[in-house]
C-alpha cells in the first residue's frame, strides 16, 4: 500500500476536513460575541453600564420587537388580501343580481304598460280580439298568472357534495327538461321553475354544476310549478315518461321528489319575448329559385303592400306581442295544442304577416 | 435583560398598533423572520449558558436580519434569489436546530 491509500490522515489534517463547512455551521451556532462579552466582563474590561446606554438598548429592542411583529403580521397579509378579493367578488355578485332583479321588474312593468296600451288601441269595440291578445300573452308567458296547479319539487340527494362532482346525485338540466315537457304534455298552461317563467323560447341547460333557465342560474331545490287542473296534471305526469324518470330519480339516485297539488300558484311573467329568425340572402339562392322582378313578390303576403317591399326586413321586425296576436289559434290548453301553439309561434315568426288577421295597432310597432 | 423586556414591549405594541410594512420590503420578510428566530434562539441559549449580553443580542439580531435581507436582495438582482434564499434558510435552520438542541439539554438535561 502506498501512502496515497493510507487510511490514517496526514498529520495536521482533520479526519472530517471535507465537512468543514457543515462543522463550522454546526459548532459555531452560538454567536461568538456572547463568549467574548462574557470574557470581557469576567476580566473587568467590559464597558460600564451607563443609564444612557440602557436607554438606547431599550429603544432599539422596542423597535426590533415592533418590526418583528409587523413582519409577522405582514406575512399573514396574503390570506387577508385573498379574503378581501373574495368579499369584493361576492359584493359584486350581489350588486349585479340586484341590478338584474331591478331590470326584470322594469321589464315586467313595461310589458304591463305595453299590454295596457295594446288594449287601449284595440279599443272597447273588439272585446274578442282583446281577449284573444291577452290569452296569447298569457300563453306566451309574458304576463303573470295565478291559479290552481301542480308543484313538483326536486332536491339534490342529501349526500351530494357540491364539490365532489357526483353528477348522478344532483338534479340535472335533462331532468328538469323532461319534467317540464311532461307537464306541458299533461296540459299545463304555464310553467315556472323557481320563479323563472318557462316560455316557448326558454332554454333549460346546465353550466358546470348550476342549472340555467333562460341564462339565469338556479340552485336547488328546484320548484317546477305548473298551472292547470292539478288532478289532470298529476295523472298526466304519472303516465308520461317524466313519471318514470321521477320514480327512477327517487329510488336509484336518492333525489328528493315532492309532488303536491296547489290551490293557488302565482307565476311571474317573463316580460317581452323576442323571436329571432333567419333569412337566406337573395344572392345566396340558386339562380332558379331567385324571384324574378316581374313575378308576384310573395305568395303569402297578398295584402302586404302597406308594410313594406318584398325584401322583407321591415315587417319582420315586429315584436312578439304583435306576433302572438297574429296567431289564429290562441286558446291553447291541451298538450297537443300546446305543441301546436309553439309550432304556430315559430311558423308565425318564419312567415310574413298576412293582412287578414292583423290588429289595428300592429303596423305601428 | 432590558433588551428582552424591550423586545416584548415592542412585540405587544406591534400586535396592538398593527403597523403596515412597505410593499418594497415584503419579499425580504420571510428570510428576515428566520434570521430573527436564529438570533432569538442564540440569545436564549446564551442566557442559559449564563453569558447573555444585551448588546451582543441586539446587534446580532439586527445584523442577522439585515444581512439575510441583503443576501436575498442581491440574489434577486443577480437572478439567483431563490437559490440564495435556500442557502440562507439552510444555514440559519442548522443554527436554529443546534441552538434548540443546546437549549433542550439545558432545560431537560437530555
Amino acid at each position: 500500500m502506498t501512502t496515497r491509500h493510507s487510511t490514517t490522515p496526514p498529520a495536521g489534517r482533520r479526519p472530517d476536513a471535507s465537512m468543514t463547512l457543515l462543522n463550522e455551521v454546526y459548532s459555531s451556532s452560538l454567536d461568538e460575541g456572547y463568549a467574548l462579552a462574557a470574557a470581557r466582563r469576567a476580566a473587568g474590561t467590559g464597558p460600564r453600564q451607563y443609564t444612557a446606554r440602557r436607554a438606547v438598548v431599550l429603544v432599539v429592542a422596542v423597535g426590533v420587537g415592533l418590526a418583528s411583529s409587523a413582519a409577522a403580521i405582514a406575512l399573514h397579509q396574503p390570506t387577508a388580501a385573498a379574503q378581501e378579493a373574495r368579499e369584493l367578488l361576492e359584493k359584486s355578485i350581489v350588486e349585479r343580481n340586484e341590478e338584474a332583479a331591478a331590470l326584470q321588474e322594469e321589464v315586467t312593468a313595461l310589458s304591463a304598460q305595453l299590454a295596457a296600451l295594446q288594449a287601449a288601441l284595440v279599443g272597447s269595440g273588439s272585446t274578442a280580439l282583446r281577449e284573444a291578445a291577452a290569452e296569447g300573452a298569457v300563453e306566451a308567458g309574458q304576463l303573470p298568472v295565478t291559479g290552481p296547479g301542480l308543484r313538483v319539487e326536486l332536491a339534490d340527494a342529501p349526500a351530494a357534495d357540491p364539490d365532489a362532482g357526483d353528477d348522478d346525485a344532483r338534479v340535472q338540466d335533462v331532468d328538469l327538461q323532461i319534467v317540464v315537457n311532461g307537464l306541458w304534455s299533461s296540459g299545463a298552461e304555464a310553467i315556472a321553475i323557481n320563479g323563472q317563467r318557462v316560455t316557448s323560447t326558454t332554454a333549460i341547460r346546465s353550466a358546470g354544476s348550476a342549472v340555467l333557465v333562460d341564462l339565469v342560474p338556479l340552485s336547488g331545490p328546484y320548484r317546477v310549478e305548473a298551472l292547470g287542473n292539478p288532478v289532470d296534471l298529476q295523472t298526466g305526469l304519472a303516465r308520461d315518461t317524466a313519471g318514470q324518470l321521477l320514480t327512477a330519480l327517487r329510488t336509484t339516485y336518492g333525489i328528493g321528489v315532492d309532488i303536491s297539488r296547489q290551490d293557488s300558484l302565482s307565476l311571474p311573467g317573463a316580460g317581452q319575448v323576442t323571436l329571432r329568425y333567419a333569412v337566406v340572402p337573395e344572392d345566396a339562392l340558386p339562380q332558379e329559385l331567385r324571384p324574378t322582378p316581374a313575378a308576384e313578390p310573395s305568395t303569402d303576403a297578398p295584402a302586404g303592400d302597406d308594410v313594406g317591399s318584398d325584401d322583407g326586413t321591415s315587417e319582420f321586425s315586429l315584436d312578439a306581442s304583435a306576433r302572438v296576436g297574429d296567431a289564429p289559434v290562441v286558446a291553447v290548453s291541451s298538450g297537443e295544442a300546446r305543441v301546436a301553439g309553439s309550432a304556430q309561434h315559430a311558423a308565425a315568426a318564419a312567415r310574413k304577416p298576412s293582412g287578414d288577421v292583423r290588429e289595428p295597432g300592429e303596423g305601428r310597432s | 435583560m432590558i433588551a428582552v423586556i424591550g423586545l416584548v414591549v415592542g412585540v405587544v405594541a406591534g400586535l396592538v398598533l398593527q403597523p403596515t410594512v412597505p410593499a418594497e420590503l415584503q419579499p425580504y420578510l420571510p428570510i428576515a423572520v428566520v434570521a430573527a428566530l436564529d438570533a432569538i434562539f442564540g440569545g436564549v441559549r446564551a442566557m442559559l449558558d449564563g453569558i447573555f449580553d444585551d448588546r451582543v443580542f441586539l446587534i446580532s439580531f439586527l445584523s442577522n436580519v439585515i444581512v439575510a435581507a441583503l443576501i436575498v436582495f442581491l440574489g434577486d438582482q443577480l437572478g439567483v434569489g431563490s437559490q440564495l434564499s435556500t442557502a440562507v434558510v439552510v444555514v440559519l435552520g442548522i443554527r436554529i436546530f443546534s441552538n434548540a438542541a443546546s437549549i433542550r439539554r439545558h432545560l431537560f438535561k437530555a
